[in-house]
Parts: C-alpha cells; structure tokens; sequence
C-alpha cells in the first residue's frame, strides 16, 4: 500500500528552487513579495502559464517530432569499444585521472594506451 | 516498498515535512520522533530528520542516519532524494546526481526531483544528461515557455546548435496567438534565437530573421548592434556604414564603434588623414568628446600636430590621466619621442612665463607637465628613474600637499627595489588624503610588498567595516577581496611563514570555488526571467574563471611552497634560517622534527576549530597531492601561461608521473624554448630518465620515446649544458640556469663549487638587482655558506635595495 503524499512535496525548498509550482505563502507580506516578484520580469505571472497563447495539442505534437530526433545524435557517439582493464589503471597511474575519465579517453582512441597518452600531453 | 503509516502518523509526517519547509526545525525534529517511537525503522520519516538534522549544520550525523534510512527502505525515492541532497549540500554533485538518478527511477513523475538533479547537471557540465532531463520536463510540461527554451539552451551549450534553433521554432511554430509586444521574455527568446542562428555562421538568414523581427523586439540597441555585425560580415559595406553611423549617432564615446566603422568603409591602416576626418567630423559635432580626441591623436603623420593639440588642451586643464591615456602610444617608439619632445616643449614654455601668471591651481600647466614627465620617466618603456625623480621632487616642491605627485615618487621608489622607502612614501601620499580609498589601498599594498603584513592590515582596515567582530580580515574574507589575499600570502611566503601563507592561497582558492558555485541560483533564475543571452555568456564565463590572473598567482605560490615543504627545504615557522651553518642531514632533521611538532599541534587545534588553521595546512604529509589541487586548474585553464607549465614539470617529475612531466616540458618548449628554466628542465628530465626507464611500463617508454623531442636521449648533457651557456653569454637568468645544471651533469662540479659560481655572477657587468635577487633566493634555499658574503655585497652594490639589507 503506497503512502498518500502531500501532491506538491518538495524537499529541497530551501535549497532548491520552485521554479513554476506556486508556493504556499506564508504571510500576507511574503505573499505580496512573491507576487511582485513573479510579476517582476515576466510581464504578468499570466504568461507564464502561457494556456491561453499555447495550443496545447500543437505543443505536444512539435514535442514529439523532437523527441525522435533528440536521440539520435546521441546514440551516435557510443561506439562499442573493448578496453582493457590494464591499461585503465596503467592510464590512471600515469595520467592521474579517475577512472571514468581514463576509460573514456581509452574508448576515445580505440582502446589504445600509446596513443592515448600521446594525445593527452599533445601540445 | 514504501512502508505504511497510521492515519495519524500520516498526518505528523505531513507536518515533518511542513515544517521542515518552514524552517521550524525543533518542531519537525519532535514530529520525527513522535513517529519513529512507534515506527523505529520509518525510511521516510529517518530521512526528513537527517535532512533537518543537516540544516541545523550537523552534517556527519545526518549523513549517518540518512544512510540507515536508506538501509531501512531501499526502495523510497525520499530516502534517495534526501541522500541526494545531502550530498548536494557537501558539495559532492557527482555522487549527489547518482542519488537523484535513484529517486527518480522509483518516482519518474516528480517534478521536483527531475528538476533538482537537472540543475546539478548543468552545474557539472553533464551536457547530454542535462538534455535527456530537460527533454523530460518538457514533455511533463509542455506548455510552458521556459521548458522550452531549457531544452534549446542545453542543446546550445551541448554545442547543437541546429537542435537548439528547432526547438525554439517548434515552440513558435504551436502558437495560437501572436505574444504581446510588450513579452519581455519572448523578446528575449527570439534575440537569443537570432544569436544561435548567427553562430551557425549563417549570416544572411540571421539577417533576415532580424529584420523580421526588428520593428517589434524590445531590445533596441542589440538589434542595431548585431545588423551592423552581421553586415559587415556579408560585406555589405554601405549598408554596415550606415549601421554603424547610426550607433554612433546614439553614443559616440564607444571607441568600438569607430574602430569598426573604420574597418567597413575599408579604409587602409596607412591613410591616417582618412581615419582622422571621422573623428573630426564627430568631434565637432560634440566638442566635449574625450575618447575621440585621444584615438584621434594616434594617426602618424598628422602625430605631432594632433598630440600637440591633445596635450596642451589637456595639461592646460590639468587632467592627472593626460599620460594613462597616452602610455598606449608607446609601443610605438617614434610616437615616444614626439611626446617626450613636446611634453618638455610644454614644461619649458611654462616655465618661463610661469612668474607672472601665477596659476591658481598648482597642478594645472606646469604641474601637470612635471607630473606628466615624471610619469613618463617611470614607465618601463622609456624608463630613466633618475629623471624620473628629478622631476617628481620638483612637482612636490610646486605642490606639497598633492597625493598624485607624492604616490608617483613611491612609484619610482619602488622600481628602484627600495620597497623601505616606497612603503614611507606611499604613506606619506595616504596621510595626504585619508579619505581617499584608492590611496589607501595603494599604501597598504605596498606595506605588504615590504613584508608589513600587520601595518598593511591595519591600513586596508581604514576602510573595511569597523563592527565586524574579527577585525578587518574578516570584513576582507567576506568581501572576497582577492588582491589583499594574494599579496599577503606573498609576503608571508617572503617572511617564512608557510602556514599564514598556504591559508591566504587557500582563501584565494576557496573563493574562486565560491564564484562557481555562485551560478547554482542562476540555473533557475535566468530561465524564470527570461534573460537567455545574459545566462549563456554567464556560464561560458564560468566555464574559464580560474584563468584569471589573481588565481593563477595564488596557485603558484602554493605550488611552490608545497613543493619546498616536499623538498625538505622550507623554513617552516619555528626553524629559521638561524642554523643554517649546520650541514644539510641536520637541518633537514631539525626541520622534520618541526614539522612533526607542529602536526601534532595542528591536529590538536583541527579538534577545536573546523576551518582548517594554518598549522594544518603547513603540516601536510602530503605536499605534492595539495600542490596538484591547485596545478590542475592552472594547467587547464591557463595552459599557455609558462610559469604554470613550469610549476607543472616540478610536481609530476617529482611525483614520477614521467608522461605528464613530459607534456608539461612539451608546452613549455612549445612556448619558449630559449627560457632559462625550460632548459633546466629539458637536462632534468633527461637524467631522471635515464635512471628510471628500466622501471617504466613498456608503454610509457614508448610514449616518452617518441615524444621527448628535445634533444637526443644520448646527447652528452654536459656539452648540451657548456654550449647552452656559451650561447646566452651576457644573459644572467641563462648563466644561473647552466650553473645550477652543472651540479648535476658535471661530475667535477659539487654543491660548494657551484655555489661559488653562482655567487661570483654578482660581477657580471649586466647584472641586475632581480637578477641577484633570484642568486640571493637560491642560496638561501640550499643553505649555503655563500649567502652572508653574497648579500652584503650586493648591499654594497645596491645600497637602496631592501631585499639586500
């Protein structure tokens, strides 16, 4: 049985930042403050709902002709390269790198130690 | 699983958490309890009372019972949020992002949660992350502007640039309704639209969509300023004339705009009467127009007339920055003639009809001239300090109680490396006005370059807030006044006290860490206001902040006394040079045994005080880590600084890191092979080499093989080192260079010999005082017999010179 939570949790309200979900004032002052301010550089809070000026069906529609290609470039770059675990830590001692970052400078050359250090000190 | 609640202990973590958002933390923490009396193994509620926990600055208990709230219940998204922010809050993000991921896979529709650890992403540069998040929050919201543009700007920052233009036209594409004219943040968005178009190089469709949308966008003067740039680069000359007439119709005090008009009525750098009628013509339309004038007398031919008119119409008026704004001519060495001609062609005419026109203002006319000359005296393209002072003495004499004459002398003073007496001076100027902030500063930096760090604190405290409890340095701290840091870190370096010192470069370092986490809050904040263009240069600003030149002084600095300290060599505070006729086993075990004293003491104080103190930080056991902390960011943000190459060579060869050392050389060379330390190092390199290869793995020894280019790995590194000081005959920095080389290449050469050597450099005909100062600093560093010999002679040689004394 789940928990019911409170819809608007936020954690990290006092680090973070509400961007659009209104917080519940706490006083008439802050309430005031916080309506100047979100009035401040937006031109009326209205906008920034932005329901009226949206089509909404049209919005999700160009989402989703994005979506399709935002994932493509990125599959691009992963290119399967073996690597060995010896030259991680040879690279890592070497180069004074973390461990992620020697292996990506190790895919990055074709799994190829030599060439990678060589890179790495290029001038 | 998420684990139940009763009714009513629902209600109390509702409260927990509302009250933890009020800040009410003794309330929540009751709360918690409450709960945790009946539920000891609540996830959730262990959680929230770890994070009030932290709030209340109890950061390692919190990271504990947050840790056994995740034990409890794995599978909460609050347990790993919390954790998460934890680890945010230490400042941990890459861990902190691990623990966001979590939550997020066991809560995918928190809003709260995708948005926390989007912002962390950007925050760490995770570039696609960040897109793959803001594509999510896009599509969770989709009818918000905001998201939208996010997703274009992670694309842009990503470097898609075509991505990042189809969103924002996707966007604009399922508008029903036109936006308002008076849209600030639509205005803002298709500007920052037009700057991405045109940073694709497309000029003629950025053109065009900005006149498109020209009439309409609120911010006027961009608009102007990027027709003209786009303009001149179709080359579309007269219509980017135009352009540019028309931006210097609406501010002509922008030098940028002249220059560039200059350029796109392609006018030659030659035809100087053809540059000059444009500043003519806008001088005359504004005759007050300063810049103008100032650019103007920059043209050759028409030089003299036109610098004669600017110099007499200036000292005439007695502007003290006649010379600030002409010392840019002097690259120029026949422009530095002409000036110095007229500017004595002015004194003399002054000075002849000065007893009868009393001015009324000692600093106009011939003040200003003597004031100007003694200026030019002083600076080190047409330096002769003797004139200088000559000058300057007269210029005290007409006006006693004027703080630019008085400062100018302190200035010489100090180029004559009497800091002593360019110290009293500078003092002397602060006394003639104390209200004066530049003054004052001025006078306490040069207390500190004269090693008075207590006076030099006093001085800046003048003007710090008095209530702050501390004292003045705190105020500074707050401040994050880095000038102050740096140059009190050197002079404490300079007195011996490694532990003040390493604290003050630290400061510098924390501070620079300050600057970029400062960018957190904008993440949001540009986004909700709209203001794109302005966060975009923010974050490729702070993206290169460590190349600014105060953090590069405070590394180095760092670096170089942690590699002293490995090197066994420093003074550190109880040991001073006192012993220094000891041999060098003894100091050294003296030295140790300090050492030792002091991190005993230092982990004493570390108990007491939480900020690190400086004992601790001079007690490191290991140097070479803390000095790498501070040479990464050198290396990658300043890479073409030599000293940061230097620095780098010194602590990876001493921390066998062969490669890196060797990339380190490469640079160094690659910038200026002929410096006397590079050449130290390439010898260095090569012996260590030498020994060390054997040991080497198989593809390191490749890599250094077919890399270290240098010279020849069998090369005869004593003839290397005889030709190399034959070459630099004359130069002092090179003969230092090859002496302290022979010692390790020459086998008739030991510690003493070359000792003797460096000190006879003192009778070298073109020795300087930096120059003997550098001998002074090695003799020092090794302990040797030669130093009391070698500084009273050049005291003698250099009697004004402090560093002697």
């Amino acid at each position: 049985m789940a928990e019911p939570q409170p819809p608007n949790l936020h954690e990290g309200a006092t680090t973070g930042d509400v961007e659009d979900e209104v917080q519940a004032a706490k006083s008439a002052e802050d309430r005031k403050a916080a309506a100047a301010m979100a009035s401040m550089g937006s031109n009326g809070a209205d906008d920034a709902n932005g329901s009226t000026a949206v089509d909404q069906e049209a919005a999700s529609k160009a989402m989703k002709s994005l979506g399709g290609e935002a994932n493509k470039p990125a599959a691009a770059v992963q290119k399967k390269v073996k690597v060995d675990a010896a030259d991680v830590t040879l690279l890592v001692d070497q180069l004074d790198l973390t461990k992620p970052k020697a292996t990506e400078l190790l895919k990055a050359h074709d799994g190829d130690a030599v060439k990678a250090m060589k890179a790495s000190i290029a001038v | 699983m998420p684990q139940p609640l009763s009714a009513k202990e629902n209600s109390l973590f509702r409260q927990v958490i509302r009250n933890y958002e009020d800040k009410q933390y003794k309330r929540g923490l009751k709360a918690a309890e409450q709960i945790l009396k009946k539920n000891p193994k609540h996830g959730d509620t262990m959680a929230m009372k770890a994070l009030i926990i932290n709030q209340q600055g109890n950061t390692d208990e919190a990271f504990a019972l947050g840790k056994q709230a995740l034990m409890a219940d794995m599978k909460s998204h609050i347990c790993w949020h919390v954790y998460g922010l934890l680890y945010r809050h230490q400042k941990n993000f890459e861990e902190a992002i691990k623990a966001y991921k979590s939550a997020l896979k066991l809560e995918p529709d928190s809003l709260q949660i995708q948005r926390d650890l989007a912002f962390l992403q950007v925050q760490m540069r995770d570039y696609q992350g960040y897109i793959q998040s803001r594509t999510a929050m896009l599509q969770a919201r989709s009818q918000i502007r905001q998201n939208w543009t996010a997703l274009a700007v992670a694309h842009h920052l990503a470097g898609d640039l075509t991505q990042a233009e189809t969103v924002l036209t996707k966007y604009e594409e399922s508008l029903k309704i036109p936006p308002s004219k008076t849209d600030f943040e639509n205005s803002e968005a298709v500007m920052y639209k037009n700057t991405i178009i045109a940073e694709q190089g497309d000029y003629q469709r950025a053109l065009d969509h900005l006149e498109s949308i020209a009439k309409t966008n609120l911010d006027r003067l961009a608009v102007m300023e990027l027709r003209a740039e786009y303009l001149t680069k179709l080359e579309k000359k007269e219509e980017a004339v135009k352009a540019y007439r028309a931006l210097l119709d609406r501010n002509a005090e922008h030098p940028d705009y002249y220059n560039k008009l200059i350029e796109v009525m392609g006018i030659p750098d030659e035809d100087t009467a053809a540059k000059k009628a444009i500043y003519d013509e806008y001088s005359e339309k504004k005759p007050s127009l300063r810049c103008c004038q100032a650019s103007a007398s920059g043209f050759c031919d028409v030089f003299r007339e036109a610098a004669k008119k600017y110099l007499t119409f200036m000292l005439d008026k007695g502007v003290p920055s006649t010379f600030a704004n002409l010392k840019h001519l002097y690259v120029d060495s026949s422009k530095k003639e002409v000036l110095e001609a007229l500017a004595h062609e002015y004194y003399e005419a002054k000075k002849s009809d000065a007893g009868e026109a009393k001015a009324d203002d000692p600093f106009k006319g011939e003040g200003a001239a003597l004031y100007y000359l003694a200026q030019h005296y002083n600076f080190h393209l047409s330096r002769d300090l003797t004139k200088a002072m000559e000058f300057v003495n007269k210029g005290i004499e007409k006006a006693p109680d004027n703080v630019e004459f008085q400062m100018t002398k302190a200035r010489i003073i100090k180029h004559t490396g009497n800091t002593q007496k360019a110290s009293e001076e500078m003092d002397k100027a602060r006394n003639l006005d104390l209200k004066d902030r530049y003054i004052n500063t001025k006078a306490a930096k040069y207390q500190l370059r004269n090693n008075e760090t207590e006076k030099g604190l006093e001085t800046v405290g003048l003007f710090t807030r008095n209530d702050s409890p501390a004292g003045p340095l705190n105020d500074l701290l707050d401040m994050q006044c880095i000038w102050f840091m740096t140059e009190d870190g050197e002079a404490q370096v300079r007195k011996g006290n490694v532990g003040l010192a390493l604290k003050r470069f630290h400061t510098v370092y924390n501070i620079f860490d300050v600057w970029q986490e400062d960018q957190f809050d904008f993440h949001s904040f540009s986004l909700r206001k709209g203001q794109i263009r302005a966060y975009v240069d923010m974050v490729r600003w702070e993206d290169h902040v460590r190349d600014h030149p105060f953090y590069t002084r405070a590394a180095l600095g760092a670096v170089k006394l942690y590699l002293d300290m490995h090197d066994g060599k420093t003074l550190t505070d109880g040991v001073n040079g006192d012993d220094k006729n000891g041999d060098a086993a003894e100091r050294k075990k003296a030295a140790k045994k300090a050492r030792k004293a002091e991190r005993e003491a230092a982990e004493k104080a570390a108990k007491q005080d939480p900020n690190k103190p400086k004992a601790a930080l001079a007690a490191t056991t290991e140097p070479l880590v803390e000095a790498t902390k501070f040479l990464v960011h050198l290396l990658t943000y300043t890479p073409k600084n030599l000293e940061a190459q230097l620095a780098g060579f010194e602590v990876y060869l001493r921390r066998e890191k062969y490669v890196l050392a060797l990339g380190c050389l490469n640079a160094a060379l690659a910038l200026d092979a002929s410096h006397p330390t590079v050449h130290e190092h390439t010898i260095r390199f090569l012996t260590a080499i030498r020994s060390k290869m054997a040991s080497l793995p198989p593809k390191v020894q490749e890599v250094i093989k077919s890399e270290f280019t240098a010279i020849a790995p069998s090369t005869d590194l004593e003839e290397f080192n005889d030709e190399f000081f034959a070459k630099h005959k004359g130069s002092v920095p090179h003969a230092i260079a090859a002496i302290k080389m022979k010692e390790l290449v020459d086998e008739d050469e030991d510690k003493a010999s070359v000792e003797k050597q460096l000190a006879a450099l003192l009778g070298a005909p073109e020795i300087t005082f930096e120059d003997a100062q550098t001998i002074l600093t090695i003799l020092r560093g090794s302990g040797s017999k030669e130093l009391d010999e070698f500084k009273k002679k050049a005291a003698e040689k250099w009697p004004e010179v402090t560093a002697f004394a």
